[in-house]
């Protein structure tokens, strides 16, 4: 259904709009991209897209919305722009424009499930953006909104919701339940050893998009999570369980995520070292380790060095045993 | 074409691999280009019997097909002018065998250039004729446009590295061609015919290339110089001196200021930057070729140059020039940078005259123009910055592109050097190729008797480039 916008702020935005030479780098390195592949999942197709519905081309409809409330907010699109065009800043300003007309927009932005929310607030702080607010729902009721121009779609509040009241489409790869198949699915493969789960806004940077798995057999996969403060604990447990030897986590070093996401990631493993002692697994086989932007080289050498490590400690015997 | 054509389609790739949603048709109604037009349907073929199933249903229905790789082509090559199928190759992605003893490699067309390159780092091989767009860009594309790239001065184009291709022709049978040895003389050179083709003869389903061992040693070089003409004789003396430069390139004032100011990389601003590279196994030969490049650049009045062998820092010299093109758009406010008279190729003693040329055409006619590119193989980079809106910007542009090419082709030059004919450049083309365009038309009229295979390109494409589509600005004054 196409519904009457004002474009108020997006307008503004047809001369950087203009400047985008359509040269597509933006996409090379887009987890929207990877996980559809098609032309209107790029940063190129968006702006491509706001740009048409501006200037009267295209008609906004539910299916323009849908596309343009998919983004991470990685910014691998923005930083790799080589006319600078802004274009993270841009969508905001067309979601802006989209959900004042009125439209329903779901793409990558969380949901509460109110039956289960217990308004407990834990996500409240959490959430840099400010997205989520405790409000009244009238009659002493409260419940937690979500401001959805703000909401980035960083997961971190999904990964510490108490009752898993939170939740996000599926369809990237990145809700527990995907992350827990993908878990599965990758040592079920060959002969994996160790099993990564990497930072999409630093280290996935990294990564191709052609398939080369045929040629290159690896000791280890690499799952691409958003932020490092999405790897739930039991995520964990479940690759030991699958029958990973070892386990690292990428993220952002400290003061580099843009989420505070890592300070999370960081306090959770230490804990779920404690666990894994009582599990009798040796806590030497989860490893954290910090990535810059752009640090592939030093991931591999990383990843390398623990694969040895881990083949020296052999299986973990409490699952041999099983 | 018909809702029922679409079902049709959906059928062969399977429903999540076909869309007539006007959201993905909107956005695959471009590319790197100045046009704009719209599918009928998108198809993501995973397989050459998928290509075959298409290409056999639209041959019999009369719809035309346009193969896209990355969407990087600079002048409207994969824009659907009539409408029709837009077939997205980027699923056909594998690289399929790499064979260091053969020194080859066999891949699916959706490849993307640098993942190849990646892929056979580890092997101690290399792709060379990488374009600058090489992060996107597909193995397809570069073989549809014949790119060529920073390293073709001295390893050549990809028409040199394509031994074999797989080709859905537009019936939809599967012709082998080619050989998988580095030379043959059986025949037809028919792979090199489908090179440079711009996807209107046939779809390249798989490739078999030549792979080539990296050197141990690579030496960059940057040389500024005040004026552009002393930057551009040096590049033709190099050329003739007896050096084997691994790469040439130039980078005029106008490109300089847009880098800095889209990159902030605090280049010095002067008339003209040199980029030049040796390269090899020896490193004595590496160091007498960067030296001999550096005195003749110095002759030239070139200096503050600067040599390098180490890989960090090489990369960061030449990170200007790799994002050149789209830092043009920064270079002032209100003014964008388009993708017209793109890629003109030059006799090597022609080039500071034709920088010239390029910088007073476009000032008389009120526009900005810079010079730039792989000047070694004689290609010389230009772009048209204008501001969209102004229809009289576009007539500016219209004779900058008219009084650009009669000069090029006046020196013995080329219209179109590594980016392809598409639509802009179809006009001054077959104005200056008028003598081989019947032949081309036999051929195309031979293997594609119902011209559905990328119709109204190179030479069929309309006269008028402005209107052969939508622009994709809003033009308003
Ligand atoms: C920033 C930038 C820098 C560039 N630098 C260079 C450079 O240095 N050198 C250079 O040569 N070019 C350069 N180009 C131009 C462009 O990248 C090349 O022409 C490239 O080869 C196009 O590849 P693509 O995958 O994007 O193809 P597309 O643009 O998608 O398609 C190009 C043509 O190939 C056809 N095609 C695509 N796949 C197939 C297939 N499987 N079978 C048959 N036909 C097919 C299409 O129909 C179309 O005619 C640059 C472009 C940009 C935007």
């Amino acid at each position: 259904m196409v519904k009457k916008v004002d474009f108020k702020r997006s307008k503004k935005w047809e001369n950087e709009l203009d400047k985008c030479i359509r040269c597509g780098y933006c996409y090379e390195l887009c987890p929207l991209f990877k996980s559809y592949s098609w032309e209107s999942d790029t940063p190129r197709g968006k702006l491509l897209m706001v740009h048409g519905m501006i200037t009267g081309k295209i008609a906004p409809t539910q299916e323009v919305v849908d596309k343009i409330f998919q983004c991470f907010y990685c910014k691998n699109c923005s930083d790799n722009c080589s006319a600078g065009v802004p274009v993270t800043d841009i969508l905001t300003d067309a979601r802006a424009d989209l959900i004042n007309a009125g439209f329903e927009v779901q793409g990558t932005i969380v949901q509460i499930d109110e039956d289960l929310c217990s308004v407990c607030g834990v996500c409240v702080p959490l959430c840099k953006y400010d997205a989520l607010k405790i409000v009244d729902k009238g009659k002493d009721k409260k419940k937690i909104e979500v401001d959805k121009v703000e909401c980035r779609g960083c997961g971190l509040c999904l990964a510490a919701c108490p009752s898993g009241a939170i939740s996000q489409k599926e369809g990237c790869n990145v809700t527990l339940p995907e992350l827990h198949e993908s878990v599965k699915e990758i040592l079920k493969k060959d002969d994996k050893k160790l099993l990564v789960f990497a930072c999409n806004y630093s280290i996935f940077p990294g990564m191709q998009l052609s398939e080369t798995e045929t040629l290159v057999k690896t000791p280890y996969g690499i799952i691409v999570t958003m932020c490092s403060g999405r790897v739930a604990p039991e995520l964990i447990l479940d690759a030991f369980e699958s029958g990973a030897w070892g386990v690292m986590v990428a993220g952002c070093p400290p003061e580099e995520c843009d989420h505070d996401g890592n300070y999370k990631t960081r306090r959770r493993l230490i804990l779920l070292k404690n666990i894994l002692k009582e599990l009798n697994i040796n806590p030497k086989r989860l490893k954290l380790d910090w990535f810059s932007t752009g640090e592939s080289a030093k991931l591999q050498q990383e990843i390398n060095k623990f694969v040895k490590e881990l083949e020296n400690m052999g299986p973990i015997e409490a699952y041999v045993k099983r | 074409m018909k809702k029922v054509d679409v079902e049709n389609l959906k059928k062969i790739v399977g429903s999540e691999n076909a869309t007539d949603n006007p959201v993905d048709l909107y956005a695959y109604s471009g590319d790197a280009s100045v046009h704009q037009a719209m599918p009928n349907v998108v198809v993501r073929p995973k397989t050459i019997e998928q290509v075959q199933k298409i290409m056999r249903y639209a041959n019999k229905n009369r719809i035309p097909v346009i193969p896209r790789g990355a969407g990087t082509g600079t002048s409207g090559h994969a824009v659907p002018i009539d409408g029709g199928i837009v077939m997205d190759m980027k699923q056909m992605n594998h690289i399929l065998e790499i064979k260091p003893g053969d020194v080859l490699v066999r891949v699916e067309p959706g490849v993307v250039d640098d993942d190849l390159n990646r892929a056979l780092l580890p092997y101690g091989f290399f792709y060379p004729p990488a374009p600058a767009s090489s992060r996107i860009a597909t193995i397809g594309g570069e073989i549809a446009a014949n790119a060529s790239g920073v390293r073709s001065v001295k390893y050549g184009a990809t028409r040199d590295y394509i031994l074999g291709l797989k080709v859905v022709l537009a019936d939809g049978s599967l012709v082998n061609l080619g050989a998988n040895t580095r030379v043959h003389s059986s025949g037809y050179q028919l792979e090199r015919l489908i090179v440079g083709s711009e996807g209107t003869l046939g779809i390249v389903v798989e490739a078999t290339i030549r792979i080539y061992p990296l050197p141990k040693f690579r030496c960059l070089g940057v040389a500024n110089f005040n004026k552009l003409e002393d930057a551009g004789n040096a590049i033709s003396e190099i050329i003739t001196s007896g050096c084997q430069p691994s790469m040439l390139e130039l980078m005029d004032g106008i490109g300089i200021v847009a880098v800095n100011k889209a990159l902030d990389l605090g280049l010095k601003e002067v008339g003209a930057i040199i980029l030049f590279e040796a390269d090899g196994n020896v490193k004595e030969a590496v160091d007498f070729e960067i030296n001999k490049m550096k005195e003749i650049c110095k002759a030239h009045n070139g200096f503050g140059i600067e040599l390098s062998y180490d890989a960090e820092e090489r990369k960061r010299i030449f990170s200007g020039r790799k994002k050149l093109f789209a830092a043009l758009s920064r270079y002032k406010e209100g003014i964008i940078c388009t993708d017209l008279a793109d890629d003109m190729g030059v006799p090597n003693s022609k080039i500071a005259e034709a920088a010239a040329k390029i910088h007073e055409i476009a000032k008389r006619n009120n526009v900005i123009m810079a010079v730039y590119g792989h000047c070694g193989s004689g290609v010389i980079h230009t772009k048209i910055m204008l501001d969209p809106k102004k229809k009289d910007q576009w007539k500016d542009a219209d004779k900058v592109i008219e009084e650009l090419y009669d000069y090029i082709h006046s020196v013995g030059g080329v219209t179109s050097a590594e980016h392809g004919i598409g639509l802009s450049k179809a006009p001054p083309w077959k104005k200056a190729r008028a003598d081989i365009i019947p032949m081309m038309r036999a051929i195309k009229k031979a293997l594609d008797p119902n011209n559905i295979l990328n119709p109204h390109k190179l030479m069929d494409a309309p006269d008028d480039w402005v209107k052969a589509t939508d622009l994709r600005y809003r033009v308003v004054k």
